[in-house]
């Protein structure tokens, strides 16, 4: 009972933070700093990929931003 | 047919007549680029080298080779050749002893002593891995684009395929971005040595006796295992306002088969902390981890600090929260053409695995699972470095990183009896880390 | 009628913008400064020599030099330096492009009325008419030298297809003489630029797409689907997007062959060129339009950087 009432909340909560996102955002000729390369989430990629292969192999952690997968028997 | 135009260069017969009209004061080039897709279908390649090295112990050398080739219609194509090599030693997992200690290689073949006092690190281990990834990008519909790729890698005693498939959505003007994808991997793993018995005593004695093969070969229960992994990576993208970005991700993972390392044993030890044994460890044979990352991109007048956080959990008890920030700073052209530098602070922090122990002691019951490696324990680490690129020849891009890397593992909670105590059961980690990109 | 000659000042987060319409278009002069004076100053200057390029080469202001050549045809008029350069300009045009462009076809608009496509009414010509008219057209009719022009009883020159890029090009010129700010220059959709901006960042030109008809920009939904970052150099658009008519279903852009008479076909709806100065790229644009199905390949091979919409 207790449960349900929880995740009606959630998910009512979830709705209206999701409708606030209307009011952010760029119009498309706003879009000057956020189209340099610096302003990609996917910047970097060798070093990125270079990086998780020394963190999966020394550590316990895995991915995040991009799959954890396998890939090397380095762990 | 119409006049076509003859070949002879309008452009630079035009910029004549302009510079009649205008005069020469005006002389300029014109430089541009657009942010949609257009003409553009010549390959991009990016060339790196990495340097990694842990103070006395492992050192290794990546190579990458990317190529990307844009189509016409946004269509992308993505080729990735990485050639690793790793030398050097790591820790077995077995404790320090104020005595010497002797060792049998995961091979078999010979043993090693380890001094006094010092970490038991085995090194044996060289080994060199090609790999090879594809992946291709299209859009499906306005709004949808999907990517699908392979992934191959081959060392010695490993072997590893895997696909991965996403799908992506924009809303709002492409302000917000829905993005669910998968991937799985098969891995074949075929130990020098072979899969060792768990949780059962290393053999230590004379390699060269008669006798030798059939005992090693009595430790071992099998030539080769694998394991699967499968994982789901849900997105979301969110532009905030003109400056600012932001990314959500929620990840499952599922890993099965065989997750043990077979070169790592543990120490049994006494009351007084003398090691009595050693055995080969054991792990669970599947492994379900989820993680929740958050990213931010900010631009502020000329520079851009990046900062993320990932926090992840399994059922193997682990807990672990990142860190990682960059902020990259322009230099204008004073050091070197459109220069930049962008320091890298990256914390890191994991709690042990429930079958996490340093050592056992032989007056407990066996457990079922277990395992010394550090890598599972309980540990904090800090990356510190930067990163310095420019633009050479042409627009092509050379940038150089260098990084230090501190592990520093941390007692989980566990005594340490008798000789124990006097020396080091959770010895730092120092590694330098070092890279060349070229971009062309 | 010429509209009121006003310039308005706006401020931006890091530059101000000074707008004012000049020949039958919006227009923008971007500076990136904080000094105010310094934007009225150079707003005021650059309005200045567009609106003295338009009072003496717009063929709609019957004081123009342009008007007083038009109305004297059959007669040796003088002409200053300026004209002559520009006429020396539109004599290579009409080399270059193999007579397919001309400034003396501006006569054909009177057997052709391209209208907004909400105006009703559409006169489509015969070609009898067209043919009769295509005798007053002829660049190769034409007598100049420095000193005067004479064009054939007849004969019209209109300077519409270069005067508006020369006068982007004319302003860069007087705001370098003023400042060594950042500035942007844009004519109704032609435009160049000083340079970069500061911080060596791009100056972002969102390119509107050929289908919207600026007249119902305020009630219609913007939709712009392309960025162009610029650096340095100019901009110009060519195209069909604004002026056109409609005739049993196919659709007649306003770009003649001045050698047939008729609206090129199979051209383009529009093209964005990218050229050191706006009036390169606007020639270059016109050019490609009037090879009409080859125009992407014409600019292809000559190198140049452009974006075609079909």
């Amino acid at each position: 009972m207790m449960k349900t009432k929880i995740q009606r909340m959630l998910l009512i909560s979830t709705l209206v933070a999701m409708s606030g996102c209307s009011s952010l955002g760029v119009e498309p000729w706003e879009r000057d700093l956020l189209a340099k390369d610096e302003m990609s989430l996917s910047a970097e990629p060798i070093d990125a990929a270079l990086d998780d292969h020394i963190y999966f192999s020394k550590e316990a952690s895995s991915g995040g931003k991009g799959f954890g997968g396998g890939g090397c028997g380095c762990n | 047919m119409k006049s076509k135009i003859d070949k002879i260069n309008i452009k630079s017969a035009l910029t004549v007549a302009t510079v009649a009209l205008l005069g020469t004061s005006s002389l300029a080039q014109a430089e541009s680029s657009s942010t949609s897709s257009v003409q553009d279908s010549s390959w991009e390649f990016d060339s790196a080298f990495l340097f990694y090295s842990e103070v006395d112990r492992v050192s290794a050398g990546e190579a990458i080779l990317n190529a990307k080739k844009t189509f016409d219609n946004d269509e992308v194509l993505n080729l990735k050749l990485t050639i690793d090599t790793l030398t050097g030693a790591s820790a077995n997992g077995a404790v320090a002893q104020p005595t010497v200690q002797t060792f049998t290689r995961p091979s078999g073949n010979g043993q090693y002593d380890i001094a006094a006092g010092d970490t038991p690190l085995d090194d044996t281990f060289h080994d060199t891995r090609v790999q090879l990834n594809g992946q291709w990008t299209q859009p499906l519909a306005p709004d949808y684009t999907v990517s699908g790729g392979f992934h191959l890698s081959k060392e010695y005693d490993y072997l590893s395929l895997g696909i991965n498939g996403n799908i992506a959505v924009d809303f709002d003007r492409k302000n917000s971005t829905f993005s669910a994808g998968f991937s799985y991997f098969q891995d074949t793993f075929t130990p020098e040595g072979g899969i060792p018995n768990p949780l059962t005593s290393m053999l230590i004695g004379n390699s060269d006796a008669s006798t030798w093969d059939d005992s090693f070969a009595q430790t071992r229960i099998g030539s080769e295992d694998d394991k699967t992994t499968t994982d789901i990576l849900l997105g979301f993208t969110q532009v905030i306002n003109r400056r600012m970005l932001m990314q959500f991700n929620y990840s499952y993972s599922m890993v099965d088969g065989y997750l043990t390392d077979p070169f790592k044993i543990l120490s049994v030890v006494n009351n007084t902390g003398k090691t009595q044994d050693y055995l080969y460890e054991s792990r669970p044979d599947s492994r379900v981890k989820q993680s929740v990352f958050a990213q931010s991109l900010y631009h502020f007048d000329s520079s851009v600090l990046d900062v993320s956080y990932r926090y992840m959990w399994d059922d193997w008890e682990i807990t672990s929260h990142t860190i990682d920030s960059r902020f990259r700073i322009p230099l204008g052209d004073g050091f070197g053409k459109e220069s930049y530098i962008q320091p890298h602070l990256r914390i890191y922090q994991q709690s042990a695995a429930d079958f996490y122990r340093p050592f056992i002691t032989d007056d407990e019951a066996l457990p079922a699972f277990a395992s010394a490696d550090y890598r599972i324990g309980e540990m904090t680490a800090i990356t510190v470095g930067f990163k310095y690129g420019m633009l050479v020849n042409n627009g092509h891009e050379l940038s150089f990183r260098l990084e230090y890397y501190r592990q520093t593992p941390t007692n989980a909670g566990f005594d340490e009896p008798g000789v124990l105590n006097d020396v080091e059961l959770y010895p730092t980690v120092d590694a330098i880390i070092g890279q060349v990109t070229y971009s062309f | 009628m010429k509209n009121t000659r006003t310039v308005n000042l706006e401020k931006n987060k890091d530059s101000y913008s000074l707008k004012f319409n000049a020949m039958a278009s919006p227009c923008e002069v971007i500076i990136q400064t904080s000094d105010e004076e310094l934007a009225v100053k150079l707003g005021k200057l650059v309005s200045a020599e567009v609106w003295r390029i338009e009072d003496k080469y717009s063929r709609y202001d019957q004081n123009s030099l342009c008007s007083a050549i038009n109305n004297n045809a059959g007669q040796s008029v003088v002409i200053d330096d300026e004209t002559f350069q520009l006429l020396s300009f539109a004599d290579q045009c009409y080399q270059l492009s193999d007579g397919l462009f001309d400034i003396t076809s501006g006569v054909l608009r009177k057997v052709w009325s391209f209208q907004s496509q909400y105006n009703s009414k559409t006169n489509f010509p015969s070609a009898a008419q067209i043919n009769t008219t295509l005798l007053n057209v002829g660049w190769n009719k034409i007598n100049f030298d420095p000193k005067q022009i004479t064009l054939a009883k007849g004969m019209e020159i209109d300077f519409g297809g270069i005067g508006k890029e020369y006068a982007v090009d004319r302003g860069i010129i007087v705001a370098k003489e003023l400042t060594n700010q950042p500035v942007l220059v844009n004519l109704g959709g032609d435009l160049a630029v000083t340079g970069a901006r500061l911080n060596n960042e791009t100056w972002q030109v969102a390119i509107e797409p050929p289908d919207i008809d600026s007249d119902l920009v305020n009630g219609h939904e913007k939709t712009i689907d392309m960025i162009v970052s610029l650096k340095s150099g100019a901009l110009a658009t060519s195209g069909d997007s604004k002026r056109f008519l409609i005739h049993k279903g196919k659709r007649y852009g306003h770009i003649l062959n001045a050698k047939t008479g008729w609206p090129i076909s199979k051209a383009p709806r529009s093209i964005t060129v990218v050229a050191p100065q706006c009036i390169q790229a606007g020639i270059l644009a016109t050019f490609a339009l009037l090879q009409g199905c080859d125009a992407e390949e014409f600019l292809t091979n000559q190198e140049i950087k452009f974006w075609a919409r079909r």
